[in-house]
């Protein structure tokens, strides 16, 4: 811990956890709806092109989270 | 990126960047719809043809809603001009060298995606008071009626928040990864991340439409 000495250094860190942590909540959440996705498409093909644009929207939605985390991180890193 | 041209227009403060690129958007929504509506006809022709179905994509995802048709105008202006908006960042603007800041696409900053937010909060207010008057937010006086209407009223502020954030941050996402992989490997390795950008952008114009009629339903249909 000794090269850590100022503040923004620490912000940095708090940076590079934000991001980490809601990249992998997003793409657990991206995940577990394509499961849902292969499910349905399995069961029942026919209804593959309105599942497709319902997954797409979800992923969209879930994607949007760690996003907003990325705001966050590029507050810390002063660049916003 | 993140950077803003910035000036004053007496004591406003403005992003030029943002203004020129936004009304580039306008202008070129303009122009098309101006060219698309000019010889209307019983027998469309191929052009006619392609902006009715262009419509019937706004009616379709607005059938279930009361007088679906009656909000075609915002909804429809809303999802052409952020997907022009979205996609003009992916237009090489930015060889165009400014003082500081560059010209992307305008939806990366985040007041003009705070002002569209904002329009569908005022929009779907009035409509959900037009329809239901006082009951819109009063539930009654009881501890249900009022954890409901406290929760209504934390959601006009979380609702555009996010509908403001979610396509800020995915616009300027999109380009903090486009310079990134070019400083990366520059050249090749560009090509795909930008593919990729231009099907964020209609997924994104698309996300920001469902919201918002998703948000007009829940304002103007009885659940109870």
């Amino acid at each position: 811990m000794e090269d850590v000495k100022t503040i923004s250094d620490l912000a940095q860190l708090g940076a590079g956890l934000a991001i980490g942590l809601a990249g992998s909540g997003a793409g657990l959440g991206i995940g577990i709806g394509l499961k849902g996705l292969m499910d349905a498409v399995a069961r029942q093909p026919e209804a593959a092109g309105k599942a497709v644009g319902f997954f797409l929207l979800g992923a969209a939605l879930a994607e949007a989270c760690a996003l907003y985390a990325l705001v966050v991180a590029l507050m810390l890193i002063g660049k916003i | 990126m993140g950077e803003h041209w910035s000036g004053y227009i007496g004591s406003l403060h403005v992003h030029w960047d943002t203004l020129i690129t936004m009304w580039f958007a306008m202008i070129v929504l303009i122009i098309i719809s101006l060219i698309l509506t000019k010889n209307l006809s019983i027998i469309p022709t191929k052009m006619q043809a392609v902006s009715e179905s262009v419509i019937r994509f706004f009616t379709n995802n607005l059938k279930e809603v009361k007088d679906g048709e009656k909000h075609i105008p915002l909804v429809a202006s809303l999802f052409l001009f952020i997907l022009v908006a979205n996609l003009m960042g992916q237009l090489p603007l930015r060889l165009i060298h400014l003082k500081n800041g560059e010209l992307a696409s305008p939806t990366n900053d985040i007041n003009l995606t705070a002002a569209l937010a904002v329009m569908v909060l005022i929009y779907y207010l009035f409509y959900g008071f037009k329809e239901k008057g006082f009951k819109y937010i009063y539930h009654g006086l009881g501890i249900e009626g009022i954890i409901t209407t406290l929760v209504d009223i934390l959601e006009m502020i979380t609702r555009p928040l996010s509908l403001a954030l979610r396509l800020f941050a995915n616009i300027l996402a999109g380009e903090i990864l486009v310079s990134v992989v070019l400083g990366l490997f520059a050249l090749a390795a560009p090509v795909p991340v930008m593919l990729f950008e231009i099907f964020v952008a209609f997924i994104q114009a698309f996300v920001f439409m469902m919201l918002t009629i998703a948000y007009i339903t829940s304002a103007v249909s009885n659940e109870h």
